[in-house]
C-alpha cells in the first residue's frame, strides 16, 4: 500500500488510547510482508522483527571480541486522543477527555460513540444568542458541552454505558502539494514512516536486527513505549512523533517548514552519538532536516524509552504537522516518505563499531580485551 | 488483634469493644484496620495487624525491601498457572513535622494529597500516641482560603523543650470508626477498606485455578511506590488494584455517575490509567453471572496502584475495583456496607474461575 493510502486508512480508523485493537490489525497486516517475526505485548503494542545479517567479522573473532548483533528499535504510536462518556443526562452524554484534544475546537465536532453499536453524534453547546457578553468571549469549558446522538433517553441507556469511548468522525482530505488533513495523523503518520522504512530496508543490507514498533497509549503517559522497550531491550531506540510546522502567528524557532523535511531533536533526552549518526546519514544522503533543540522532557516516547532498564540511547525525529490535537491535523506525505527513507538508511548504517562507541570502548581497548580472551581460552 | 489494642492510645471502653458489642465481624475488622496508624512510609503497625489477621490462610507470606506484605495462595490448576496480583495500599495520607517554634507549635508538610480545608479543628496522632489539634492563623486569612502554611499543630506543649514531638515525626488523622448502619465512616478508608477486601477474599477463597498474590502495598499516596516494586517482583499476568473512588451523589457534586450503595465500581479510566478492556469486561461479566450489582467508573482526578502495575516490565493487563467513597482524603470517609460485601463477593467469584484475557 502506498504511504498515502495507508495513512488515510489509519487516520479514518478509530482507536483511542487503550482501545487500539482495530488499528493493531491494520498495522500487523502492513508489517507482515517485511517481518521475520511479529509479536504483540501484554499492553497491545505491535513489534515486528526484521533480522539483520549479524556482526560482519568472522564469527569466532566476533565472539572473542564480545560482539553480538545490535538491536535498533524504531517506533511511532498508534493511539489517538478522544473522549469518554462520564454520565448520561436526559439522553445527552457528558464526557471527559482521553489525552488532550484542543478544547477550543470541541463544539460542533462530529463524533462516533463506540457503544453497543456505533452511533453518530455531534458535540453541542448553548447557542451564542443566550450567552452573556462575557461568556461569549471565553472558551466553553468541557463541563458545559454534551454529545447529542438524537435518540430518546431510554434508547441511549440501552446502547451507551458510562466508560464508552468516543472518537472524531472525520475523513482525510487531500490538499494541494501532497498535503493531507485529517484526525489522528498524530501519530499514525509515524507508523506509516516506520512501514516505509521497512519497505526500504527490504532492498538494503543491514547487520543490526531492526524492531519496528507501533506503540499503544502514548497520549496517556508514554506507556506502550516504556513496556515495549523493556521487552526488546534495544541498543538504540528512535522515536518518531509530530512537532509543530511553520504557520502564521507561530514563531519560526522550534518549528519545521511543512513539506520541508523533518526535525531531528537534540538535548538531554537524546544520546549525542545517536543524534550525530542521524544527522550524518541525513547529510550524506542529502535529506533535508532542521535541528530542534529540546531543553528537557520531549513529551514523546523517547522520554520514556531513555530510562528503561539500564538506560537506552535514544533519538527523536519530528514530523512537521499543523493544527495539532484537532481533527484537521495537516501533514505532508513527502515528509512522511522521506523520514521512512532516512530511518532505513540510519538502520543500515549501524555497525559493530557503533555498539562499541555507545559502550564508550575505544578500538585499542577492544583489541586488548579480545587478546586477553583468546589467551584465557588457550590456557583452558 | 492484640497489636491493635496495644497501639491504640485511647483505651477502648467496654461498650466500644467491637467484639462485646456484637458488631458485625466485617465491621469490627474494618474498625481495627482503619483506626491503625500508618502514614506513607510508616506502615509497620498496619502490616503487623494484617499479617496477624491472615495467618494460616496463605501458602507463603513475605515482606519485600520496601515493606510490601505479599501473601501468595497457590492455585490448584495445571501449570503453568496464571499469576494474579491484587493490590491494596496500607498507607494513609498524613502530615510530617517540619519545624517546632519557641512556644511548642509544630509546622508541617503534607504526606500525600491533604486538603487544607479539611484540617482546621481536626486531630492527628503521632506514632507515639501523642494527639495534636490543627489550628490556623486567623489574623490575615479567612477559613475558606486557608493554606497549609497558615496551619499548625498544637500538641499541648508550652515550649519547644517540652514538645513531645520533633521535626520529622509523621502523623495520621485521628478519628474513630462510626457505624451508621448501612453506611460506615472512618479515617483512612482510603485504602484500608481495600486491605479489608483483600483479607476477606483471601479467607473466603476456597480454591483458585491461579496463583493469587495478595499484596498489601506501601507508599501509594506518595506515588504508587510500593506497587511499582512489588509488581516488578511478582511479575503478574493480571493485576487488579482495590481502592476507593469518589462519587457524584452528594449535593452539587461534580459530574460523576458513581453512587454509594449501587455496587462496587469497575474502573474504566482515571487520571492515571485506562483499565485494560479485557480486565474491565472480566469484572463486569463476572458480576453479571454472580448477580452482583456494579457500576462503571470514570474518574477525572487521582489514580491507583493499577497505574504502576500496568507498566511493570513489559506491561501487565491491569484494572481496578473501587469501593465508592464519599469525602475521600478527609478524616471522615464514608462507604456503603453492601458495596463492601459485594466487592468481596465479586473478587472471590473472579478468582475462583478460569480467566481468559482476550
Amino acid at each position: 500500500m502506498s504511504a498515502k493510502d495507508f495513512l488515510k486508512k489509519l487516520s479514518e480508523a478509530h482507536g483511542v488510547s487503550g482501545y487500539e485493537h482495530a488499528i493493531r490489525e491494520m498495522v500487523i497486516a502492513e508489517f507482515k510482508p517485511y517481518a521475520d517475526e511479529i509479536s504483540v505485548t501484554p499492553m497491545g503494542s505491535v513489534i515486528a522483527l526484521k533480522r539483520g545479517a549479524g556482526p560482519s567479522m568472522r564469527s569466532t573473532l566476533s565472539r572473542a571480541e564480545g560482539l553480538r548483533t545490535g538491536k535498533v528499535l524504531i517506533e511511532g504510536h498508534m493511539d489517538e486522543i478522544g473522549l469518554m462518556v462520564t454520565e448520561i443526562e436526559q439522553g445527552f452524554l457528558r464526557f471527559t477527555q482521553v489525552g488532550g484534544f484542543d478544547v477550543r475546537v470541541l463544539p460542533s465536532q462530529e463524533v462516533i460513540v463506540h457503544g453497543k453499536q456505533k452511533l453518530r453524534g455531534i458535540i453541542g453547546a448553548r447557542p451564542p444568542h443566550v450567552l452573556t457578553a462575557d461568556e461569549r468571549e471565553k472558551v466553553i469549558p468541557m463541563s458545559d458541552l454534551w454529545i447529542d446522538v438524537g435518540l430518546p433517553e431510554a434508547r441511549v441507556r440501552e446502547l451507551v454505558q458510562v466508560g464508552d469511548w468516543i472518537t472524531y468522525a472525520r475523513d482525510v482530505i487531500d490538499l494541494k502539494n501532497n498535503l493531507v488533513a485529517g484526525k489522528s495523523l498524530d501519530d499514525r503518520a509515524a507508523v506509516v514512516s516506520v512501514v516505509e522504512a521497512l519497505k526500504s530496508l527490504a532492498t538494503m543490507k543491514h547487520t543490526w536486527d531492526v524492531y519496528a514498533v507501533a506503540n499503544v497509549q502514548e497520549e496517556v503517559g508514554l506507556k506502550g513505549a516504556q513496556t515495549s522497550a523493556f521487552r526488546i531491550n534495544p541498543d538504540v531506540a528512535i522515536a518518531l512523533d509530530v512537532s509543530h510546522a511553520e504557520q502564521p502567528n507561530t514563531p519560526e524557532i522550534g518549528t519545521v517548514p511543512l513539506g520541508g523535511g523533518m526535525g531531528i531533536a537534540i538535548g538531554p533526552n537524546i544520546h549525542p552519538l545517536v543524534y550525530e549518526k542521524l544527522t550524518e546519514v541525513a547529510k550524506a544522503n542529502e535529506i533535508a532536516f532542521k535541528v530542534l533543540a529540546e531543553a528537557g522532557a520531549t513529551g514523546t516516547d523517547a522520554w520514556a524509552m531513555q530510562v528503561v532498564r539500564e538506560g537506552i540511547p535514544t533519538g527523536l525525529i519530528d514530523i512537521p504537522l499543523r493544527y495539532m490535537h484537532t481533527s484537521v491535523e495537516t501533514i505532508s506525505i513527502t515528509d512522511v516518505e522521506r523520514i521512512g527513507r532516512l530511518l532505513a538508511l540510519f538502520c543500515a548504517s549501524l555497525d559493530d563499531k557503533f555498539i562499541k562507541q555507545l559502550r564508550g570502548e575505544t578500538e585499542e581497548a577492544t583489541r586488548k580485551s579480545a587478546k586477553e580472551t583468546r589467551k584465557n581460552a588457550k590456557k583452558k | 488483634m492484640a497489636t491493635a489494642k496495644k497501639a491504640t492510645h485511647f483505651p477502648l471502653l467496654d461498650n466500644d469493644d467491637p467484639q462485646s458489642s456484637g458488631m458485625h465481624p466485617l465491621k469490627a475488622l474494618t474498625k481495627r484496620i482503619t483506626e491503625a496508624y500508618g502514614p506513607s512510609g510508616y506502615e509497620q503497625g498496619v502490616r503487623e495487624l494484617i499479617r496477624d489477621e491472615i495467618k494460616g490462610f496463605a501458602d507463603e507470606v513475605r515482606v519485600d525491601a520496601l515493606g510490601n506484605l505479599i501473601a501468595r495462595k497457590k492455585g490448584t490448576g495445571p501449570t503453568p498457572r496464571k499469576k494474579v496480583m491484587l493490590a491494596a495500599h496500607m498507607d494513609e495520607i498524613g502530615v510530617i513535622v517540619t519545624h517546632i517554634d519557641e512556644k511548642g507549635f509544630a509546622r508541617f508538610a503534607p504526606i500525600g494529597g491533604v486538603y487544607p480545608l479539611t484540617l482546621f479543628g481536626q486531630r492527628c496522632r503521632f506514632a507515639n500516641g501523642v494527639v495534636g489539634v490543627f489550628g490556623r492563623e486567623i489574623k490575615d486569612s479567612t477559613a475558606t482560603e486557608v493554606t497549609l502554611n497558615k496551619l499548625f499543630i498544637d500538641v499541648g506543649a508550652t515550649s519547644k523543650d517540652d514538645a513531645p514531638v520533633g521535626v520529622g515525626d509523621p502523623a495520621g488523622f485521628w478519628r474513630d470508626f462510626s457505624d451508621l448502619g448501612n453506611r460506615i465512616v472512618s479515617k483512612a478508608m482510603d485504602d484500608r477498606i481495600g486491605c479489608v477486601v483483600l483479607i476477606e477474599v483471601l479467607k473466603q477463597l476456597k480454591k483458585s485455578p491461579h496463583d493469587v498474590y495478595f499484596v498489601f502495598t506501601v507508599q501509594e499516596e506518595v506515588g504508587l511506590r510500593g506497587a511499582t516494586t512489588s509488581a516488578y517482583g511478582v511479575q503478574p499476568d493480571l493485576a487488579i488494584a482495590v481502592d476507593v473512588t469518589g462519587t457524584g451523589d452528594t449535593p452539587e457534586a461534580n459530574t460523576m455517575a458513581v453512587q454509594l450503595g449501587k455496587g462496587p465500581a469497575i474502573k474504566v479510566k482515571d487520571a492515571g490509567m485506562l483499565a485494560h478492556p479485557a480486565v474491565k469486561n472480566l469484572l463486569a461479566e463476572t458480576a453479571k453471572e454472580a448477580k452482583i450489582p456494579y457500576q462503571f467508573e470514570v474518574l477525572t482526578g487521582g489514580t491507583t496502584d493499577a497505574m504502576a502495575m500496568q507498566t511493570t516490565r513489559e506491561g501487565v493487563p491491569a484494572g481496578c475495583l473501587s469501593v465508592p467513597t464519599r469525602y475521600v482524603h478527609t478524616p471522615s470517609e464514608m462507604i456503603d456496607f453492601n458495596d463492601l460485601q459485594n466487592s468481596i463477593k465479586l473478587l472471590v467469584a473472579v478468582l475462583g474461575k478460569q480467566i481468559k484475557l482476550d
